[in-house]
């Protein structure tokens, strides 16, 4: 029950997408918004649709520790299956569990050549092999596009579909696309991007480049931060 | 002896182990006269810190039980609770914070934040504890404590603020810059006692004065006050800062951070100072106790010594006179001679002599006052008994004990060891509730039960050290347990016609897994119409609780269980208490066969912090013992990894996590959940169960 309340309220379904496997391997897609605004939530939403799927989530944080980002998994998981009273909630997320690895930087100290170690540590020692990477405040500002190619490489090598959050500011100038202009340098690298946007009570989720998605858009719940469902 | 409430201060000192909290407490009792000499941890001279009171803690270097010491700091009145730093005996801690009103947290300035300061920190949340951050070590090598201040606000979410900054660091550690009066500290004399103030040294008065900024900002949260003598550019007094920074600490939204070297006997006396002048006194903490006699409604109390008495037994010590009880009055005047009552028992008793602590010596008082930590002699209770005047009926708030994961089976060595080994048992279990005991009764071996292998070591050293007894111990066990994963129907009937009258009691329901809340058993009668008369649903319960304490899969105990009748039958001459108790039992044997029981194992919460360059080695080890890795934070030279592991994989860890990382990881364990053993491993259970039946048949 769980699982199918789950993929009904798929982001990207909800989205207009076909399927979850939106990203191809080696992909990347962006979530852009302000601070505050549910980033990450969301991105936690996709990650656990995808442990649902029974797929290997990595989920890198730069700003919070793993605790932190352990309990966004334990809330989110909860609220989604919230009306499910069929089964034991806290087994079933702890099954899926064994499927997440959380990983946590310093701004300062994250680095390709250190993440690629890590995750070599890992998979030689057959302890986990991610799929989906989520990759959570890291800095586009000051990112160079160097960094974003050797991450794209990086991706493509282990065949990784990697999400990222992107943080934008209100008062700034943006490109012709509408995309901030730090980031238009750097846009060429996603394959979907989505911009989550506080208007009146919702936030709204637009689809910014994507498939056939692009121009779709729905809307999130923000005391939930849930996807708002039927629209 | 001061009286004024205002006047005391009844302060924890916690800390990761090893980050020097026993010696700083050494310096504070000798910097307020309680002592007149300065001992080491480990001592060279043989003595030992005078807070470290138990032989076994001076032999280890580690605090086990936490002592209760009283001092005086310019006229106000400090009471010090030492408390282990061990994650096996946070129970002493818990306690300890149960009946503080403020903290000093020890960090080392090399360390920093490690997990088991993490650990401690959740406690002193849980119970509300505001604190102050007392940086030690910085005459050591790789010492920073710029680097602690934000991993304080990092690791732990403090609004860390410095309030000193340190001259020089490592071995130049020579004193601390106070932010407040902007002066240089430094302390001469043999033993530090001799403070002279200077102005701040040239090369750190830009920094100094970057550092009174930021504690200023961070200070004017909590004042008006400071925040228009910002705006209007007035001067800044010492006193206004200071009063901002207790306003902020005293909510929680604040964590003044202090500096220095214990070891070194370097600022320390400034750290008092802070605790006089950050930290509550007892009556501006709001203390609630529960009314028995209004179904448990919470009533505050107040630290006003006419009222009637209301004070809590924290910790129990057998000592050469007899038990000696700690004890917080939170309201109300504990006299000697007075009649107090424990409220578990309900019984009277007179109190005897009245003492105050230090470490392990004693001075005679006459009475305790509202808001202060004393001890008694001669009361006969356990370790969180409440007392109170007589016509009152209140209870603190019960304190929260985890259940034991591991246990181990002892024999006594000899006969006189048998008589020694029951008194410290019976000792142990009244001074710490997360230590219990019980005689196995198909084995007869009494079994001592903890919170991990330390844990349970420790006492085996204790019974052999204090009360001469000597045990062999078995290998540590695991407490694995049994429950169902879904809903089993049963229909018995329970029926026997031997002779002079039977016994009838037919029982029909289901059995079902809990699925919310952590209830290990609920009954839930659903019969109508009298099917089976109310005078026999106790014993039908009866029955089914008994069921529990050993499941028919493995004889482990069963939890998680809801059991629902809803039919049943009566003989009017045959049917019995004892009928419907058999019957009960016969149903949860058929309900349980149905249910698809599995057995569970006691996960534990790993956390290792290692060398970054040992962490792909660490995480192969947790893995190879069925770990699952939560997670990796990186913290510079350093990596914490948090794991989930089997504790029975644990045993033995230490060891190879030592010579895996040459030494430089360390590790912390706690008890996070119970979770479904592998097919493979229940495969083994059951082997070994077959087996254990085989021999004894």
């Amino acid at each position: 029950m769980i699982k199918q309340e789950m993929i009904l309220r798929n982001t990207l379904r909800q989205l207009g997408f076909e399927s979850q496997e939106i990203l191809p391997q080696g992909g990347f897609g962006a979530v852009l918004a302000r601070a505050g605004v549910g980033k990450t939530a969301f991105l936690v939403q996709l990650a656990l649709s995808g442990l649902l799927n029974e797929k290997k989530v990595l989920h890198i944080s730069l700003n919070d520790p793993v605790d932190k980002v352990a309990i966004w998994y334990k809330e989110l998981f909860r609220l989604l299956a919230a009306g499910d009273e069929t089964v034991n909630k806290t087994a079933y997320l702890e099954s899926l569990l064994p499927n997440r690895f959380i990983m946590t930087f310093r701004v300062e100290g994250f680095s390709v050549a250190k993440l690629e170690e890590r995750l070599s540590d890992l998979s030689e020692q057959g302890i986990f092999t991610p799929s989906i990477v989520i990759i959570d405040g890291l800095n586009f500002e000051e990112s160079k596009i160097a960094e974003i190619q050797e991450l794209k490489q990086m991706a493509e090598r282990r065949g990784l579909q990697v999400w990222f959050t992107v943080q934008t500011h209100r008062h700034e100038d943006a490109a012709a696309d509408g995309l901030p202009l730090f980031f238009a340098p750097l846009s060429h690298f996603f394959d979907i991007m989505l911009e989550l946007r506080p208007e009146h009570a919702d936030v709204h989720i637009k689809v910014l480049r994507g498939g056939g998605a692009a121009g779709e858009s729905a809307l999130l719940d923000p005391t939930t931060m849930l996807i708002k469902e039927n629209l | 002896m001061g009286s004024m409430i205002e006047k005391v201060r009844n302060i924890g000192i916690s800390a990761h182990i090893d980050s020097g909290k026993t010696t700083l407490t050494e310096r504070i009792l000798f910097y307020t006269k309680r002592i007149h000499a300065i001992h080491d941890v480990k001592g060279k001279d043989g003595v030992g810190a005078t807070m470290d009171s138990m032989e076994l803690e001076k032999e280890r270097g580690i605090t086990i039980a936490s002592a209760a010491t009283y001092c005086q700091w310019k006229d106000y009145d400090i009471n010090i609770i030492d408390t282990p730093g061990h994650v096996d005996f946070t129970i002493e801690v818990e306690r300890s914070l149960r009946v503080l009103d403020g903290a000093v947290l020890v960090l080392c300035s090399v360390g920093g934040v490690q997990s088991q300061s993490i650990t401690v920190d959740m406690q002193m949340k849980r119970y509300n504890v505001p604190c102050i951050a007392f940086i030690n070590k910085c005459d050591r090598s790789g010492a920073n404590p710029d680097r602690v201040v934000s991993q304080l606000r990092s690791k732990l979410g403090h609004n860390a603020v410095a309030m000193q900054i340190p001259i020089g660091l490592e071995a130049d550690f020579q004193g601390v810059v106070d932010l407040l009066s902007m002066k240089a500290i430094y302390f001469d004399g043999p033993n530090g006692d001799v403070i002279r103030m200077e102005e701040i040294p040239t090369e750190l008065l830009e920094t100094a004065q970057s550092k009174r900024e930021e504690l200023i900002d961070a200070a004017s949260l909590f004042s008006d006050e400071l925040t228009e003598a910002i705006l209007e550019e007035v001067e800044i007094t010492e006193e206004m800062i200071a009063k901002a920074v207790r306003k902020g600490t005293l909510i929680r939204k604040m964590t003044p951070v202090l500096m220095g070297s214990a070891y070194k006997n370097k600022a320390v006396q400034p750290m008092l100072d802070a605790v006089l002048n950050y930290l509550p006194s007892p009556d501006e903490i709001e203390n609630t106790a529960l009314d028995l006699d209004r179904d448990e409604a919470p009533v505050l109390l107040s630290s006003d010594s006419a009222k009637p008495t209301v004070a809590l037994a924290f910790k129990l010590e057998e000592g050469a006179y007899g038990q000696l009880t700690y004890i917080r009055v939170y309201q109300g005047n504990l006299e000697k001679g007075a009649t107090i009552v424990n409220t578990r028992t309900g019984k009277k008793t007179k109190v005897g002599r009245v003492v105050r602590m230090h470490a392990d010596q004693m001075e005679d008082i006459e009475a305790v006052p509202a808001g202060v930590i004393g001890a008694l002699f001669g009361i006969e209770c356990s370790s969180g008994d409440t007392f109170v005047s007589q016509g009152l009926n209140y209870t603190m708030t019960s304190m929260f004990v985890p259940k034991p994961v591991i246990s181990l089976a002892i024999v006594p060595k000899d006969n006189k060891s048998q008589i020694n080994m029951s008194k410290a048992l019976n000792r142990f279990t009244k001074e710490d509730p997360t230590f219990h005991t019980h005689v196995d009764e198909e084995t007869l071996e009494t079994i001592i039960e903890g919170m991990g292998e330390l844990h349970l070591e420790i006492y085996v050293e204790r019974m052999k050290r204090e009360y001469n007894a000597e045990v062999e111990t078995s290998k540590p066990r695991v407490a694995y347990r049994e429950t169902i994963t879904q809903r089993g129907e049963f229909n018995y009937t329970h029926k026997k016609q031997t002779g002079g009258s039977g016994q009838y009691g037919r029982v029909a329901g289901y059995l079902e897994p809990i699925t919310e809340g952590d209830e290990d058993f609920i009954f839930d009668n659903q019969i109508k119409g009298g099917l089976i008369p109310t005078n026999f649903i106790p014993a039908c319960e009866k029955g089914f609780q008994l069921s529990m304490a050993k499941g028919p899969k493995m004889e482990f105990p069963v939890t998680g269980v809801r059991v629902v009748i809803n039919d049943g039958a009566y003989h009017a001459v045959d049917s019995s208490d004892m009928a419907f108790q058999a019957a009960a039992r016969g149903a949860f044997r058929e309900g349980y066969a149905r249910a698809k029981a599995v057995i569970q194992e006691p996960i534990m919460k790993v956390v290792v912090e290692s060398p970054t360059e040992f962490q792909g080695a660490v995480m192969g080890l947790l893995n190879q013992r069925r770990g699952m890795i939560v997670g990796a934070q990186d913290e510079g030279v350093m990596t914490v990894i948090e794991a989930q592991v089997p504790l029975s994989e644990m045993f033995g860890f230490s060891t190879v996590l030592r010579s895996s990382t040459q030494g430089k990881a360390q590790f912390t364990m706690e008890f996070a959940v119970y979770r479904q053993v592998p097919q493979s491993v229940a495969e083994k259970l059951a082997e070994e169960f077959a087996q254990k039946k085989k021999n004894e048949s």
